[in-house]
């Protein structure tokens, strides 16, 4: 009680009131800094009234000190409140610009949609324990055909159109001979994928071209069966064209493989009621495989009745217009950017 | 191959439709390709009488007809019809009302229309009487057609002219020749089933007394070429058409019906297989055939008029004095059957395939015949085949079949036999079938089943397989007819089980691949472009191109020995196209002919690269509310190449600045990658523009990805961040315009100590203020202390010695920033 004597206990008190009259005249960043300087400053009020504590008897001390820790932190915190209040406001009045007018845009690129098709299956098989191996595209005969138990002379190298650099080199027609060098430079087991560019000489239309893109796929072990290439072809199919899709099996034939199978899914674009580009049978052959031939094993050295495997193939241009519903194939070698654009 | 679906039914009792014979077929490995119903658009058409036809009261041209057109009612329809030849009694193709005319002869075009009921100048008129033209079975649009009397009233027009059949396209695969006719395909649907196949009944006639023997003499003179000849003769033939039933069959798989004996050669080799040949008897000279190799140069018309240069190795049909036919191709027009032939000798031989598609192949001649005999017929089918034949053809064109048959056959070609283990087929096959299945399946095919030896571990079958097979030649085939009939559908799809890594190489494609993303990232497009490109082009490029020696066309008969002309060809296109501002990039290789010894290219001779090629053009942005468009240049393909190497972590790169250029590219630098040589960049000449026609400036880089991957794939290595904060100075120099940057900022690396660690030019100025031959250029600096902050004197020491250094070997000046 006696402490409220002491003159600077009014002084306190006065000053806090000065303080709240004035904070309620501030309503500037300019009124602010005077507010500031006033009270808080290293020269203001309550550094003033600091300075007079050391003056007073000691006894007194310790309630005035308290008085006055509480006028200046009540102070701070009206300073705070107003530089608060001022902030948001002036965030309020800055000029929002027209905010219809583009973004500033950064560059989008492509990849072609060949290449787009070729990583999905890629990837697919790679996470099944695919290795991926390449090799050339000017081949011999002896890779592109004899060794893949085509022989001399046969029809059924009639199946596939052939540009011819010499008698016995030419431009692969298929991905096969790729599987022939893997095989002459390693021991079973095997498991690639060989993905590259094929050539048929064959008039180029809507529906064909000369020069197309292939993925192989070999898998040679002891006790791999027909079952198991069904297996994977399906495990396949469903990651690549969807869960829900139906498909069947057909025999068919390629020399290098025995059984030869090809494999159709409904048709994705009409669902399995006929269209164009099923040709109205509701189905769409998109690959054909079988188990590689005994004369294949028997070309590369392999012991045909100890090791089994099978081979597979796909046409990529194929599978890229019916996933994008390209109506006409020579559009994948146009480059026209309005094109590449849109994938 | 064609297959009808009403011959076929001949030969299997099916009784469902031709859409689930279609299903079992291609599910038996003969993949219908098309399903053509052939009557299908006449199906409201049907046979009419006139009753009745009188002149339209209100119109010259027009009669008002009553036609029947149920077969045992007198009600008529009324139908006014316009064409001069109508009368009453005709037999007439009456369209009903809702039928599709497939031909409208008053339209330009011929489009269908639909018929209606109407009123033809006040008379009603309740359907059409056709022309020809009108159904689409010929052209002429003069007159109605006229149906012969005996036409049954109220069938279809479809049934009436054979057209109530379905024809199959069958995609036959090179390894089944024996499906290439109906007794094949009619077999596989039996086996399918479980039908039984129907073979077609001998028919027997009667033989003359006279012996064939007496009349004809044959000899083969090259039996590993013909391993078997058989003839029959047959006299007193009348030259005609034949049966309409067999013309109709012949019409449904595409064959035009020419006479009696002809259409019986064709009919028997679509029914057996087996291609027949009829020759003129009276033609063939010395009562004699022999068949033998051709001599070189000798000279051959064949039955389609053209003339041929025969070489050594072709097989011919001759007599006494000529050549007579190409052995198994086609026959001469020198004994060709004419409407005054009246014998003929049938010939059913078997021919060696190798002989027969060589000959065809040289001649470029391809026949029914050649493609069957060149895949393998019967050898055991000749005689039964030509009997058949003989004896339709004396049902239809009378004429005796004289007594015999000659059948040259010095070695028999017989059954083969082919053991079959039950464990291999389903450990190929993954599956677990039993002795009986396997036999079921085998024997619905015609092969012989044999149980051999059985054991507990194995059952070993003896399977002898008829000689119409000849692809199955060992036991892998024979598992193949198993899971065949089996049904590849009914076998379980099983996952591989386990995956195995022994023997793994992994090899993946880390710099095509780091490139493809970056340039996707930075708003490029990727190219896919054709290998093939024109050869003059090609040899603007390199001397060393790989040629086709059968191109598709000039434009596409060479490999494309740079990716340069597809890239330029890629920017006229997208010019021509209405895009001008271009950034394309293409992964794939090159080719060249190399010598053949030496490098080690897969196949000796021949060289294949893989290269990356860039190009820009035009607009390097389009002008924008934040951006000024600008075109790109030089130092666009420069930075785009130096981030690209920054991005697939390559820093052993070098440029290479040439004095001259080259008649390709111009301002061209040479890109080294560990003192290899690697590729180029550059702005394409003008003259190269030109022969592509393009307008803009076009700037390319080309490189070696192989050798980027020699270098590639090396890990960055970490070195320790400074804890101090580094140091910025800006230089400028005064210097002769004709110093390189590049040679600039070697000096003050090798000046600057090692803490300067980055360099970085940031103007190039020449013109005003400055004298002539001077440019300012200006670097800013980057200290990175290792050990302690830097001090104010110690960066002015360090600047003060780089500007010295500068100043010395370039005559520069400092200028104050
Ligand atoms: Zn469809």
């Amino acid at each position: 009680m006696t402490a409220l004597k002491y003159p600077l206990a009014s002084e306190i008190a006065a000053l806090m009131k000065a303080a709240e009259t004035r904070s309620a005249e501030v309503h500037s960043v300019d009124d602010l800094e005077k507010f500031r300087v006033e009270f808080l400053a290293r020269k203001g009020g309550i550094a003033e009234l600091f300075d007079k504590l050391k003056a007073v008897p000691n006894d007194q001390k310790p309630v005035l000190g308290k008085e006055l820790n509480k006028l200046r932190s009540h102070v701070e915190s009206l300073f705070e409140a107003m530089h608060h209040r001022l902030n948001s406001q002036s965030k309020k009045e800055e000029e929002i610009p027209d905010l219809t007018l583009p973004g500033r845009a950064l560059p989008v690129g492509t990849l072609h949609p060949i290449t787009q098709t070729l990583n999905d299956i890629a990837a697919i098989f790679t996470s099944m324990g695919f290795a991926v191996a390449n090799g050339p595209e000017i081949e011999d005969d002896y890779h592109n055909f004899e060794a893949l138990n085509f022989p001399p002379d046969h029809p059924a190298r009639d199946m596939q159109d052939t540009f011819f650099i010499s008698e016995k080199v030419l431009l692969r027609t298929h991905t096969s001979p790729v599987q022939i060098r893997v095989m002459e430079h390693q021991q079973p087991p095997i498991r690639v994928i060989m993905p590259g560019r094929v050539y048929r000489n064959e008039a180029i239309s809507a529906r064909s071209l000369s020069q197309f893109h292939q993925v192989e796929g070999l898998y040679v072990d002891r006790n791999v069966t027909f079952s198991e290439l069904k297996g994977t072809l399906v495990a396949f199919a469903k990651e690549f064209y969807g869960s829900n899709i139906k498909y069947k099996f057909r025999p068919s034939f390629f020399p290098f493989t025995e059984p030869s199978l090809e494999m159709d899914i409904t048709c994705f674009i009409c669902s399995g009621k006929g269209c164009p580009m099923c040709k109205r049978t509701g189905w769409l052959e998109i690959l054909g495989a079988g188990m590689v031939h005994p004369n294949v094993f028997r070309k590369v050295g392999y012991d045909s009745e100890s090791v089994t495997g099978f081979a597979f193939g796909m046409g990529i241009e194929r599978t890229t217009v019916l996933r994008h519903g390209i109506p006409d194939l020579r559009m994948l070698l146009e480059n026209d950017v309005k094109f590449l654009e849109q994938f | 191959m064609r297959i009808s679906f009403n011959w076929l039914r001949r030969y299997v009792g099916f009784t469902s439709t031709s859409e689930d014979a279609a299903q079992i077929i291609t599910s038996a490995g003969l993949e219908v390709e098309k399903i053509e119903p052939l009557g299908k658009h006449l199906d409201r058409f049907v046979v009419g009488e006139v009753i009745a036809a009188e002149k339209h009261p209100n119109a010259d041209k027009l009669t008002v007809c009553q036609v029947r057109v149920e077969g045992d009612s007198f009600n008529a329809l009324q139908i006014v019809c316009g064409a001069p030849n109508v009368r009453e009694g005709q037999k007439v193709a009456v369209g009903l009302v809702g039928a599709t005319v497939p031909r409208n002869q008053h339209d330009a075009n011929g489009k269908p229309f639909v018929l209606t009921k109407v009123k033809l100048r006040g008379v009603e008129s309740n359907g059409m009487i056709c022309s020809e033209y009108e159904l689409g079975i010929g052209d002429d649009a003069q007159g109605i057609l006229v149906l012969d009397g005996n036409a049954v009233v109220g069938t279809t027009l479809a049934r009436h002219l054979g057209l109530d059949d379905t024809v199959f396209e069958i995609g036959v695969t090179p390894n089944r020749p024996d499906c290439l006719n109906h007794i094949g395909v009619a077999r596989e649907l039996a086996a399918a089933t479980g039908a039984q196949l129907i073979f077609p009944e001998e028919i027997n006639r009667a033989e003359a007394r006279e012996e064939i023997s007496q009349h004809l003499t044959v000899s083969v003179k090259n039996t590993a070429d013909c391993p078997r000849y058989s003839a029959v003769m047959i006299s007193d033939v009348r030259i005609g058409p034949s049966p309409s039933w067999l013309q109709n069959f012949l019409k449904a798989v595409g064959v035009r019906p020419i006479n009696n004996v002809v259409d019986v050669t064709n009919f028997v080799m679509y029914e057996l297989g087996q291609p027949l040949h009829a020759f003129d008897y009276q033609r063939i000279a010395g009562k004699k055939i022999v068949v033998q190799n051709a001599t070189k140069g000798q000279r051959f018309i064949t039955l389609d008029g053209k003339e041929h240069k025969l070489s050594e190795n072709m097989l011919m049909i001759c007599d006494a004095e000529k050549a007579v036919a190409v052995a198994g191709v086609m026959g001469g027009l020198n004994s060709e059957i004419s409407e005054k032939t009246t014998s003929i000798v049938l010939e059913s031989a078997y021919f060696s395939p190798t002989s027969i598609r060589r000959t065809s192949k040289q001649l470029g001649l391809s026949t029914d015949a050649s493609q069957r005999f060149e895949r393998g017929i019967d050898p055991n089918g000749t005689v039964i085949a030509v009997r058949r034949a003989a004896a339709l053809i004396a049902e239809f064109a009378g004429g005796k079949i004289l007594a015999g048959v000659i059948d040259i056959y010095p070695k028999e070609i017989s059954a083969r036999e082919i053991l079959l283990r039950i464990s291999r087929t389903n450990k190929i096959l993954g599956t677990d079938l039993n002795a009986a299945d396997i036999e079921k399946y085998l024997s619905s095919i015609a092969i012989q089943v044999k149980m051999e030896s059985t054991s507990a571990a194995d059952s070993i079958f003896v399977c002898t397989v008829p000689t119409f097979r000849p692809d199955l030649l060992e036991e892998i085939d024979l598992i193949e007819e198993v899971a065949r009939l089996h049904g590849y559908n009914n076998i379980e799809d099983k996952m591989v089980s386990a995956i195995d890594f022994r023997n793994m190489h992994v090899t993946i494609a880390p710099v095509a691949d780091a490139a493809r993303s970056w340039f996707e990232a930075n708003g490029f497009h990727e190219t896919i472009s054709n290998s093939m490109i024109d050869a003059t082009t090609a040899e603007i490029f390199s001397p060393h191109t790989v040629r086709i020696l059968n191109p598709l066309s000039n434009e596409m008969s060479v490999m494309r020995p740079s990716l340069l002309p597809s890239m330029l060809q890629n920017i006229f296109f997208n010019q021509n196209h209405g895009t001008k501002d271009l950034r394309l990039f293409e992964i794939g290789k090159i080719y060249e002919q190399r010598g053949a010894n030496g490098g080690n290219d897969p196949v000796p001779g021949f060289h294949e690269e893989e290269r990356l090629g860039i190009c820009i053009s035009g607009k390097k942005q389009l002008r924008t509310w934040y951006n000024e468009d600008r075109i790109v240049d030089i130092f666009d393909i420069k930075g785009i190449v130096e981030s690209l190497f920054l991005k697939i972590l390559l820093d052993k790169i070098r440029f290479i600045y040439y004095d001259s250029s080259s008649s390709l590219t111009v301002q061209t630098i040479g890109i080294e990658i560990n003192g290899t040589y690697s590729g180029y960049l550059g702005k394409v000449s003008s003259t190269l523009l030109q022969r592509f026609q393009i307008e803009n400036d076009v700037y390319v880089a080309e490189i070696n990805l192989a050798s980027i991957k020699e270098q590639g794939r090396s890990f960055k290595q970490f070195f320790q961040l400074s804890k101090f904060p580094s140091v910025l100075r800006d230089l400028a120099f005064l210097v002769p315009k004709k110093i390189f940057v590049h040679d600039i900022e070697t000096e003050i690396f090798k000046s600057g100590g090692s803490l300067l660690k980055q360099v970085t030019l940031f103007d190039v100025y020449e013109g005003k203020n400055l004298p002539e031959n001077v440019k300012s250029v200006a670097f800013s600096l980057h200290f990175v202390p290792e050990e302690k902050t830097l001090t104010d004197s110690e960066i002015d020491a360090a600047t003060t010695k780089i500007a010295e250094a500068i100043g010395l070997k370039f005559g520069a000046e400092l200028r104050r920033m």
